[in-house]
């Protein structure tokens, strides 16, 4: 029992030698079984276990067989990565992948500094654009994916398209999620518009963080504006683009509800990103083994670029 | 109990044995949960859990109801939701052994949730010894029979024609068209009155379907009922068969300028809406939706229905007639007998009809006392002539060519690719295996 395995050693004024033990004592504990700490994460390692790391493993495991999601499986070795290479879905799938995540992390990411810069300034407004600008990042991505159907709604006097009529702009009307050429990017820019106030808060975060007095320094040494930004500003800001780019590089991989709600993949397979595919080769084809060989490539790969993304990114952070 | 001889009211802190035990015991829980959880329902709960999809809310839930009046212990838990969110938990609790006791369940092939593919796997129940499958008509069997055994509830089939609007014909002063000639014919006189004369909202996927399945009967089965034959064993190919004929009449629709702007950004609820308003005369659509477009409409008796006309010949038309989605029950269900008795009190000839009507569709056995939906009584002719041809994915061999389907018209709208590319993306997935 624990009570008998600890001695309290009195103090400098020997008080636990006159009374009961009141904590203020320094104690030493002598140990006469050894308990080796990591028993205490057990518990949570058997939940760890039984809700990540089997299903991850076991998903690991279907990849090299023909399981259908039901009923039993055999092994079919790498035929299911073969099939991949072979599958022109799934490569245009990793092609649009790619330029969707690329569009999304540049435009986000620069809209969201410019929001940032914005508004830390001293304009009485600065609180509720804050909030006015992250607010759509709270809101369900599937929830933005609806209400963007109705903005994109092709009609030419509806949504966007009665908007540019309203302004002038009649001859820039589009079918933005029917163009199989535009609706990749139509995708993009609902993503940017949701979530670039949720760069905008870490930049802010990272802009609160520079010194006052840097800036000031800068100043009386004959810095303008641009030059205390380029060589002040920007250096330290580091750490924060860091997280940015991390952030919508991976969400940009994985991207799913949006695609999945406003697309569906189309038209035709036009706007089809890696996950889209694996979640129907899943769950409408069937072909739980074949994609979950889809999955682990999708994983390997967010895993392989972050990696390498983290450290050129962690290379040229700088503190103030 | 040792542990309280030794118990100090002074002590707040948790000794590491005590803290080590607490965690053993709660890991030991859960490590033993689904065991319990499992004994605990070892015999049955009694109650029936039954899972749908939107579209048969109202025929189960009215159908519950009535059962539950004449077994007043039966007790339900009904749940219904999006068809991608059905499919996705059930396939999930199937694989996992924990399905619902009766759930939705699609006919024939040709889909991941199909009758076909779940019970070649073994997990649906018999039904064939329940007394309605006897009156099932033979041209069906295929959507409710696998290897001579019935595993599929359905109250009928629905089909697929022009939902129109009465009103926007009398504006343009056009009857409903009998053949092709006059289809384009009418097309041509509502377009010039200024009328969309077919709403298309190809940007929900399944309804790029329709159209092709409105003329594929009369392209294809009316002159090779045995092309699903011919198909299955390689003889025949979409490509050089009467669906390039099919789509290239869809494709006339659309160079005549006979849809709406942009048909791939416009969805079905737009589609449904140009309709009701009368902004456009028709939709060729699935009787199933009729309610639908009812519901949108000012006035619903300004809606009715007939036969999309494919062929050139209005006393040989042939038209799409499918099975509507069903139910079926599980093969593990702890319930079974309980699931038995409520989709044998589902079969009984004024169960059916009331599915059939609320769904608006023709049930798969009629008496003096069957009331179809007022909209279908040009379609129950044809019918009852034997030129009715099931959804043609019903008897596709794997999930993978109905969607290859809805990409290639979406491909094919949008000019990205011609009849024989759409085609032939067909052709390559129904050659995939399932």
């Amino acid at each position: 029992m624990t009570s008998t395995s600890e001695k309290t050693v009195p103090g400098p004024a020997g008080r636990a030698a006159d009374g009961p033990d009141t904590g203020r004592g320094r104690r030493v504990r002598h140990r006469d079984h050894t308990i080796p700490p990591w028993l205490f994460v057990v518990p949570a390692l058997v939940v760890y276990g039984i809700v990540v790391l089997y299903p991850s493993l076991a998903g690991v495991m279907y990849a090299f067989t023909d399981w259908s999601g039901i009923g039993g499986f055999s092994f079919t070795g790498t035929d299911n990565f073969r099939a991949l290479l072979d599958d022109g879905r799934a490569l245009e799938s990793v092609s649009n992948t790619l330029l969707l995540t690329l569009a999304v992390v540049v435009v986000q990411n620069g809209i969201g500094l410019l929001l940032a810069l914005g508004v830390h300034t001293s304009i009485k407004s600065r609180a509720v654009l804050r909030l006015v600008f992250f607010a759509p990042a709270v809101v369900s991505p599937v929830m933005v994916a609806i209400l963007w159907k109705y903005v994109y709604n092709p009609e030419n006097g509806a949504g966007l398209n009665g908007l540019l009529g309203a302004v002038g702009l009649g001859g820039l009307r589009q079918d933005w999620l029917g163009n199989p050429s535009l609706a990749l990017w139509s995708v993009a820019a609902m993503v940017v518009w949701q979530y670039a106030g949720y760069s905008m808060v870490v930049f802010l975060a990272g802009l609160q963080g520079v010194p006052a007095e840097l800036h000031e320094a800068a100043r009386i040494d004959g810095a303008g504006s641009w030059q205390r930004f380029r060589y002040v500003t920007w250096p330290l800001l580091a750490p924060a683009l860091t997280i940015n780019l991390m952030l919508s590089t991976i969400g940009g991989l994985k991207l799913f509800d949006q695609v999945y709600a406003a697309t569906n993949g189309g038209p035709g397979t036009s706007s089809e990103t890696l996950s889209t595919v694996l979640y129907k080769e899943a769950f409408v084809y069937g072909k739980f083994g074949y994609s979950t060989a889809v999955a682990l490539v999708l994983a390997l790969f967010v895993a392989a670029v972050s990696l390498v993304q983290l450290r050129y990114l962690r290379a040229r952070e700088v503190t103030a | 109990m040792t542990t309280g001889s030794r118990f100090r009211p002074d002590r707040r802190t948790l000794g590491r044995r005590g803290l080590l035990r607490i965690g053993g015991g709660a890991a030991a829980l859960a490590a033993l949960s689904p065991v319990l959880t499992a004994c605990s329902d070892s015999g049955g709960s009694g109650k029936l859990r039954l899972v749908g999809v939107a579209d048969q809310q109202k025929p189960v839930e009215e159908l519950v109801a009535r059962y539950r009046t004449s077994h007043p212990d039966a007790e339900f838990a009904t749940s219904f939701a999006p068809t991608d969110q059905v499919q996705t938990v059930l396939r999930t609790q199937l694989a996992g052994g924990n399905a619902p006791d009766v759930h939705v369940l699609y006919p024939g092939s040709g889909s991941a949730m199909s009758m076909v593919e779940l019970a070649k796997a073994g997990l649906l129940a018999d039904l064939s010894e329940q007394s309605w499958t006897k009156e099932v008509p033979s041209n069906f069997h295929p959507a409710y029979r696998h290897e001579g055994k019935t595993y599929l509830y359905s109250a009928g089939s629905s089909v697929i024609g022009a939902i129109h609007n009465k009103k926007a014909f009398a504006r343009a002063g056009v009857e409903p068209p009998r053949t092709w000639k006059e289809l384009l014919d009418v097309c041509a006189e509502l377009k010039a009155k200024g009328i969309i004369p077919i709403a298309l909202g190809t940007q929900t996927p399944w309804v790029t379907q329709l159209i092709s399945y409105a003329l594929v009967p009369n392209a294809v089965y009316a002159r090779n009922p045995a092309f699903d034959a011919e198909m299955a064993s390689g003889k025949a190919h979409f490509r050089d068969s009467g669906w390039a004929d099919a789509m290239g009449k869809y494709q006339e629709l659309q160079r005549r300028g006979f849809f709406n702007e942009n048909p791939n950004g416009t969805t079905y609820e737009q589609q449904t809406s140009m309709v009701a308003s009368g902004r456009a005369a028709m939709a060729v659509q699935v009787s199933a939706v009729l309610a639908n477009f009812r519901q949108a409409a000012r006035n619903p008796d300004d809606l009715g229905m007939f036969p999309f006309p494919g062929g050139d010949d209005a006393a040989k038309l042939w038209i799409p007639a499918g099975i509507v989605v069903g139910l079926g029950i599980s093969a593990r269900s702890r319930n079974s007998a309980e699931a038995k008795a409520f989709v044998e009190f589902l079969g009984r000839q004024q169960n059916v009809d009331r599915w059939a009507r609320s769904v608006a569709a023709i049930p798969f056995k009629r008496d003096a006392a069957t009331r179809t939906d007022p909209a279908l009584d040009g379609f129950l002719p044809l019918i009852d002539d034997n030129r009715a041809v099931p959804f043609m994915d019903q008897s596709w061999p794997n999930a993978e060519v109905q969607p290859a389907h809805f990409a290639a018209v979406q491909d094919l709208l949008a000019g990205k690719t011609d009849v024989d590319g759409a085609l032939g993306q067909m052709d390559e997935a129904y050659g995939k295996k399932s």
